[in-house]
């Protein structure tokens, strides 16, 4: 024990900046994909047929590939095609792309829970399409989508662990790093799980709380 | 209607930011690097004594200081590298989607991989070895291999590694384990007699803990080791094969020199003046 609290100790740093590059590609990739998801997730429901489509091949394609699949992509088809993205860069938008995915499906899902009255309802006291998204659908949707989306963000943190593949300094390529100078395998793979499992029940307890504040209002 | 043309452009627009791409124009990657001013290196992070990070966080080992050869030619100083960071399996596709200009991560030279990419001048030739504690029950190879199948021998766990084992030793016990310091542990608690692994990783690991250990005298398993760039430039890599063949045969001999005397505890034996042995 003593000896691996040392190497922690040499390590700190280097697996501190590993520990912050995974919040901080997670974070981008969860801000990209809200964005990304409630335009998806809007489409989905009120887009005509035709547009419908795209949309709908985006969610189905990005839902039915794996997680590590996207992520080489992201990484190699556009640089083929001459964009040259840093592997940090590509990392989050497959995340990113991801998470759009998952969040507009859970965004449709919670835009159709609502009764077809309450938009019948805005109509009639002379509300336009965006008031009536704006005033009485998201914000109807967006509570109920919050705890998928709590969800959907512990599942991109625990998957941001896959862009060490493509050689991302984050929490798992870095203790990578520092195992394979001091051969202490155990020791710190189960020191990077506490690190992710730490992250994980804190947001689950944030989105527990949030939801509790929030469904007092409803 | 206007409200869903005003989603749908903001939808598309988003794409095509995600979609836009720039041209690159290309004037042969020699010239391409020198007009850059740094070199872009592929390799990884996690193998010593080939590229691992030091306890400061820098990355170190021989792949890297070859690295630094190749750059020490271009710009006459060797810190005008970027180091990108890439998984083993990366090493091919890296190379062929120039994301790299050349890759340094102990690549074993087979004629398949010469297919898709061009190797440069070997560097190293890794084999297999077999470390003891020393003073222990088996001095060398040849008392291990008398000793037949009383010997166990642990090894890093792969498919081959029962018959690379047997290749040396047909009769020995072969003990896998999952990671380097398992296998170690073996060695250290007398469950195993001998630990096989790769030559360049033994010497790493006995210069580490200076008179802990002895090798058994005995390798096999021959592997050449090379950088690779991409094909269809031969100006790159005849430049890369001159930088490299030069730091182990001419002007920049020491360089090359001090690098294997650190990660490998050994000395190269010196080019010999005269004829170019290398054409013998």
């Amino acid at each position: 024990m003593d000896a691996f609290l040392a190497q922690l100790w040499i390590a700190r740093w280097p697996l501190f900046d590993g520990f912050l590059m995974t919040i901080g590609i997670s974070v981008g990739a969860i801000v990209f994909g809200t964005i990304l998801g409630c335009i998806v997730g809007i489409q989905l429901v009120f887009a005509p047929l035709w547009l419908r489509l795209p949309f709908r091949a985006y969610v189905d394609i990005m839902r039915g590939t794996p997680l590590l699949v996207l992520i080489l992509a992201a990484f190699y088809i556009p640089a083929v095609m001459g964009l040259s993205l840093s592997a940090a860069q590509a990392g989050t938008l497959a995340l990113g792309l991801f998470a759009g995915a998952h969040i507009g499906e859970l965004v449709r899902g919670s835009l159709q829970a609502i009764p077809p009255g309450q938009i019948e309802a805005g109509r009639s006291i002379g509300l336009t399409f965006p008031q009536i998204l704006a005033n009485v659908l998201l914000p109807q949707a967006l509570r109920t989508s919050l705890p998928p989306w709590i969800n959907t963000g512990v599942e991109l943190i625990k998957g941001s662990s896959l862009l060490s593949m493509i050689g991302v300094g984050e929490l798992l390529l870095k203790s990578q790093e520092v195992i394979g100078r001091n051969f202490m395998t155990i020791q710190f793979y189960v020191f990077a799980g506490i690190l992710y499992l730490l992250v994980n029940v804190t947001l689950d307890l944030l989105g527990k709380s949030l939801e509790r504040r929030l469904g007092a209002r409803l | 209607m206007r409200a869903t043309a005003l989603k749908v452009a903001a939808g598309l627009g988003a794409l095509s930011l995600v979609l836009s791409f720039t041209q690159t124009a290309s004037a042969g990657k020699l010239q391409d690097v020198l007009s850059r001013g740094k070199l872009v290196v592929g390799t990884g992070s996690t193998n010593p004594p080939w590229h691992f990070r030091d306890e400061s966080g820098e990355l170190v080992g021989f792949d890297i200081d070859v690295a630094k050869i190749v750059a020490k030619g271009l710009f006459d100083d060797e810190t005008k590298i970027e180091f990108v960071n890439q998984a083993s399996d990366a090493r091919i596709p890296n190379i062929v989607t120039d994301k790299v200009d050349i890759s340094c991560q102990f690549i074993t030279v087979t004629a398949a991989r010469a297919q898709q990419v061009a190797f440069t001048v070997p560097y190293y030739r890794e084999g297999v070895s077999l470390m003891m504690v020393a003073g222990g029950k088996y001095p060398d190879y040849a008392a291990l291999k008398a000793a037949g199948n009383a010997v166990t021998v642990s090894v890093l766990q792969n498919v081959f590694a029962e018959g690379m084992v047997h290749a040396a030793l047909p009769e020995a016990k072969v003990d896998q384990f999952e990671s380097v310091d398992l296998m170690y542990q073996a060695l250290n608690s007398g469950r195993a007699d001998a630990a096989a692994t790769d030559t360049s990783s033994l010497a790493y690991y006995m210069k580490q803990n200076e008179g802990r250990y002895v090798d058994s005298g005995f390798s096999w398993n021959p592997q050449t080791y090379s950088c690779i760039v991409k094909q269809g430039d031969p100006d790159w890599l005849n430049f890369v094969n001159i930088a490299l063949r030069e730091s182990m045969t001419g002007t920049t001999f020491p360089q090359y020199k001090a690098s294997y005397e650190k990660w490998f505890g050994t000395s190269p034996s010196d080019p010999t003046i005269g004829f170019p042995a290398e054409f013998r």
